[in-house]
């Protein structure tokens, strides 16, 4: 089974996001994937209390604990970071 | 001078982080959830009017030095430690010791600490970071806050090490002299819990423990009469956030880092009951971020009105509630 995270997973995350932040005038495709979501050149631009939303938002769907808060904040980075730990969550569990 | 060969890890916590790699640095092989157990790092303080702060404030863990001071007490580790009146001196220990290949903890005022981003840089006068090496005018760093050791100009780590104010670091600076081999850790994590519960239920002090998150719910509806603005009291409300979630709490003011040591703690003491708490722990620690969130969101928003206030309020009594039945049943579990 690949370990890379598939571009479904990798838009539901970006429609997640957009959901739990009430983001009505971004489409999906205008989130890069790569991009760093706080404070990058993302159509995301987003600060730390939607960062909190996130994780507890992924936490929801997943059933992912991101505790740490320094390592929660490497894994938030960007769409890719996130669905890369997700795709390793999975695995592991 | 060159780096001493050390084992960055990242940690979730700045002290409880910084004497775990101290210890396994030393052959001790602890994880930092089970530092911070042993230590009784878990806590509760709420602090509505106090002389060091200019606004009600409140406390997650125990005092700075705690976590050293109980892991050297309870483990039979024995680490040396140095505080300086003149800069001179402390500087040049440090190199001492570091020519020795002697990785050493130091004490710090966290805003001058060049490698933080600077929108992330705030003045917090006990930041314990540990340091590896010198190559020529930097100081190499094992900061537990960051994925891998910086680099610290000489000059910043000296008025890091000697930054006045409240809690000045006086140039402290501690390393681990001694390490048991092989310690039996039962006894050490028994005495940890114990001395956690007691601080949590049974310290006679109205602002500390269970009490203490009372306290806090009852009083933080009257943070307003202590803001100057509007824009103020967001700032301080935001805060909650940032003490529960963004100072090296491990997340949801240290609950999530103390439950993965009640579970570590089952798997060595064979008791089933801790890790059904370490499981309640985490549902608790949950009930503490949505507070984080809720403060966030309210401040960010100015939704500041008595109603917001009292739900905050009301979120926090809860998590009263649920913690004291916690400890009681902890402080059972252990008998």
């Amino acid at each position: 089974m690949s370990n890379e995270p598939s571009d479904e997973l990798k838009r539901e995350i970006k429609e997640l996001i957009m959901s739990t932040l009430n983001i009505a005038d971004i489409n999906p495709e205008e989130v890069d994937d790569d991009e760093p979501l706080f404070g990058g050149n993302n159509a995301l631009t987003l600060d730390s209390v939607d960062g909190i939303e996130i994780i507890m938002a992924l936490q929801r769907k997943y059933g992912i604990r991101l505790n740490d808060q320094n390592l929660a904040r490497q894994i938030i980075q960007s769409i890719n970071s996130i669905a890369e730990f997700i795709v390793k969550e999975k695995a592991s569990s | 001078m060159t780096t001493i060969p050390f084992n960055h890890k990242m940690g979730a916590h700045c002290e409880s982080g910084t004497v775990t790699s101290l210890v396994n640095h030393a052959g001790l092989d602890l994880t930092e959830p089970m530092v911070f157990g042993i230590a009784s790092g878990i806590f509760f303080g709420y602090f509505h009017k106090h002389r060091s702060f200019t606004f009600p404030t409140f406390i997650v863990r125990n005092r700075p030095g705690d976590m050293r001071k109980n892991i050297q007490k309870r483990l039979g580790v024995k680490f040396n430690t140095f505080s300086f009146s003149r800069e001179e001196e402390g500087m040049k220990k440090l190199d001492e010791l570091l020519l020795q290949g002697i990785p050493v903890a130091t004490q710090v005022d966290f805003y001058y600490l060049d490698y933080v981003p600077s929108w992330e840089r705030a003045h917090v006068n006990v930041h314990f970071m540990v340091v590896i090496g010198k190559e020529e005018d930097d100081y190499i760093i094992s900061d537990s806050y960051f994925p891998k050791p910086e680099r610290l100009k000489e000059e910043s780590l000296r008025r890091g090490r000697f930054a006045g104010g409240n809690m000045a670091p006086k140039g402290f600076l501690f390393y681990t002299a001694r390490v048991p081999e092989q310690p039996d850790l039962r006894r050490p994590i028994l005495k940890g819990i114990e001395k956690a519960c007691f601080n949590m239920l049974s310290l006679p002090v109205p602002f500390i423990g269970i009490k203490g998150i009372r306290l806090f719910a009852k009083r933080v509806v009257d943070w307003p009469t202590f803001a100057r603005d509007t824009e103020h009291l967001s700032h301080e409300v935001m805060k909650i956030n940032i003490l529960l979630e963004d100072q090296g709490t491990g997340g949801a003011g240290f609950r999530y880092m103390y439950a993965t040591f009640l579970q570590q703690a089952s798997s060595l003491l064979h008791n089933p009951k801790l890790k059904e708490l370490s499981q309640q722990l985490m549902t608790i620690g949950d009930g503490w971020r949505e507070i984080s969130l809720f403060a966030a969101r309210i401040g960010k928003n100015r939704e500041l009105g008595p109603e917001k206030l009292k739900e905050l309020s009301t979120l926090i009594m809860d998590r009263a509630d649920v913690e004291e039945k916690f400890f009681k049943e902890l402080k059972k579990s252990i008998k």
